[in-house]
């Protein structure tokens, strides 16, 4: 599998896609007040200060919300897919996105957890399956 | 921090729009933007009964699309000394006229027309279909997912508001059917077939729960309009409508959106009401962002005309039709009358404070919501209200 668009690290996120790759899911923990952020970027919106470190979470969450996708917004994508927005447990406000790995399909506010796949040579994605499969 | 600096306050009503231009909206305007735009801003200087040698101030927002005020100004032979090139979507697009505002307020400039002209359908696809992603750092988190498009991210938020508050398929029908039915009244709009709620629910899907017939239109078109003093205003031929409030903002939401049922809307209202010392209960008319049917559902609820959740009961309700409380979308919005990206939106308030917008008028209207994309993807949006003199 080829992706059209894949993952663009900059200069904020290069690590955290690294480390993406060796299926481990950090985000950034503020040095001086201790908050939790994701996506990674420079400055603590809570505090307005850079040092900070990474944090290895238990990549875990519940569901948000989720679509079924028909139009052919991704050139070679056609098929219908299904993209989930995930509330991260260890960061409080945090939703993320990422495929629904499951036959059936999400239900409102279950648990979930994070899939680690190499899509292609350097590149993983972290999709979500249901918590009790 | 006051709610709103005093200087603020005193700002209120002392700018006015004093003219509107449109091109017609087409699928292929065959034309390029800066053509486009062009034409809109003479043909809303003509409404205003100014001449392009009264212009000193041009104002736009674009995502790299469409012509610059820079390219404009000399197309036209404009002697421009104050210009604005917003970088930004529909968030930004009543941001625009404010600060439209707040520069001749200011005395920098005497008469600006603010502008956009699009062509989203034959050139740049704001939809997202057949054309690359956004280049903006937070898209690396959602393309590779396939999730690239506005209805996609929509939609997302919509199924966050129907589990949680129960909202239905059939309260968006009710919308994109009301604004049909406000489209088949106007000359101006796209679509001017009628729709059922049956034919919505037989659209085909483009992202579940959104369907077609939730999308707003992609088109090719310009909208212009022309702000001055209000003072300035009253010497012009047209009935005075004046810039009551204008705010722009979202509050301190976090990056990653930790409530997809809420919109940095819900932050900006309190401000803008508080500007133009009027709440939703003195609103006429509002003419809310409509990218998709669910943005104006949220909208009712985060700008205060029915408590968060019920914005769908709401709409189904009746109360946004024509002789409804809240008459909404009366030119049939992005849905059904075409997408200029939100500046068609101010327009059409001006039209229904003139007491010009024909079969579609909304009796004695004399106070106006215009609004822009309400804070979703990234919080900041931007308002208006505006008020007959
Ligand atoms: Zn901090």
């Amino acid at each position: 599998m080829t992706l059209a668009y894949p993952p663009q690290p900059d200069r904020d996120s290069a690590p955290w896609w690294a480390r993406a790759g060796r299926r481990e899911f950090a985000v950034q923990e503020c040095d001086s007040c201790g908050t939790l952020r994701f996506p990674p970027r420079a400055f603590c919106a809570a505090c307005r200060r850079e040092a900070w470190h990474w944090r290895r979470i238990a990549p875990e969450g519940t569901v948000e919300s989720w679509i079924v996708n028909h139009q052919p917004f991704v050139p070679g994508r056609r098929d219908p897919y299904l993209v989930v927005m995930a509330r991260l447990t260890a960061v409080p406000g945090c939703l993320v996105h990422g495929n629904w790995r499951a036959a059936r399909p999400p239900k409102h506010l279950e648990p979930v957890v994070a899939v680690f796949t190499e899509v292609e040579a350097e590149v993983t994605l972290v999709d979500w399956t249901p918590a009790d499969v | 921090m006051t709610l709103v600096p005093k200087r603020l306050l005193e700002l209120r009503d002392r700018t006015a729009i004093a003219g509107i231009g449109y091109t017609p909206f087409t699928k292929d305007s065959g034309v390029s933007t800066l053509t486009l735009a062009c034409r809109a801003v003479l043909a809303a200087l003509e409404d205003a009964g100014l001449t392009p040698d009264d212009v000193d101030g041009l104002a736009t927002h674009r995502v790299g699309d469409s012509a610059a005020p820079s390219l404009v100004a000399p197309a036209l032979g404009l002697d421009v000394t104050w210009h604005l090139d917003q970088f930004g979507g529909g968030s930004v697009s009543h941001a625009v006229v404010g600060q439209a505002a707040l520069a001749v307020a200011a005395g920098v400039a005497d008469t600006v027309v603010c502008y956009r002209a699009i062509n989203a359908r034959s050139e740049f696809r704001m939809g997202g279909t057949g054309r690359g992603v956004p280049v903006s750092p937070e898209v690396q988190y959602q393309a590779p997912y396939g999730l690239v498009a506005p209805a996609q991210h929509f939609a997302l938020y919509a199924r966050a508001h129907m589990l949680r508050y129960g909202t239905r398929p059939e309260h968006f029908g009710h919308l994109a059917v009301t604004q049909r039915a406000n489209a088949v009244k106007n000359p101006r709009a796209l679509m001017r077939t009628p729709i059922t709620l049956d034919d919505y629910l037989a659209s085909r899907w483009i992202a579940e729960p959104f369907r077609l017939l939730d999308c707003c239109l992609e088109t090719d078109g310009a909208c212009a309009v022309v702000v001055t003093t209000a003072e300035r205003a009253r010497a012009l031929r047209r009935p005075r409508v004046l810039i009551s409030a204008a705010a722009w903002g979202g509050g301190t939401s976090h990056l990653s959106c930790d409530d997809p049922t809420v919109t940095g809307a819900a932050a900006l209202a309190p401000r803008l009401y508080a500007q133009a010392g009027l709440g939703p209960g003195d609103i006429d008319v509002a003419e809310l962002y409509d990218c998709f049917t669910y943005s104006v559902i949220v909208q009712l609820e985060d700008y205060g005309f029915c408590p968060k959740g019920e914005g769908g009961p709401y709409a189904a309700s009746g109360a946004i039709g024509p002789g409804g409380e809240l008459p909404v979308n009366t030119h049939g919005g992005f849905l059904s009358e075409g997408y200029v990206h939100g500046l068609n939106h101010v327009a059409e308030a001006v039209s229904q404070l003139r007491g010009e917008a024909g079969d579609r008028q909304v009796p004695g209207a004399e106070v106006a919501l215009s609004t822009a994309q309400p804070g979703y993807i990234l919080p900041a949006t931007s308002a208006l209200i505006l008020r007959r003199a």
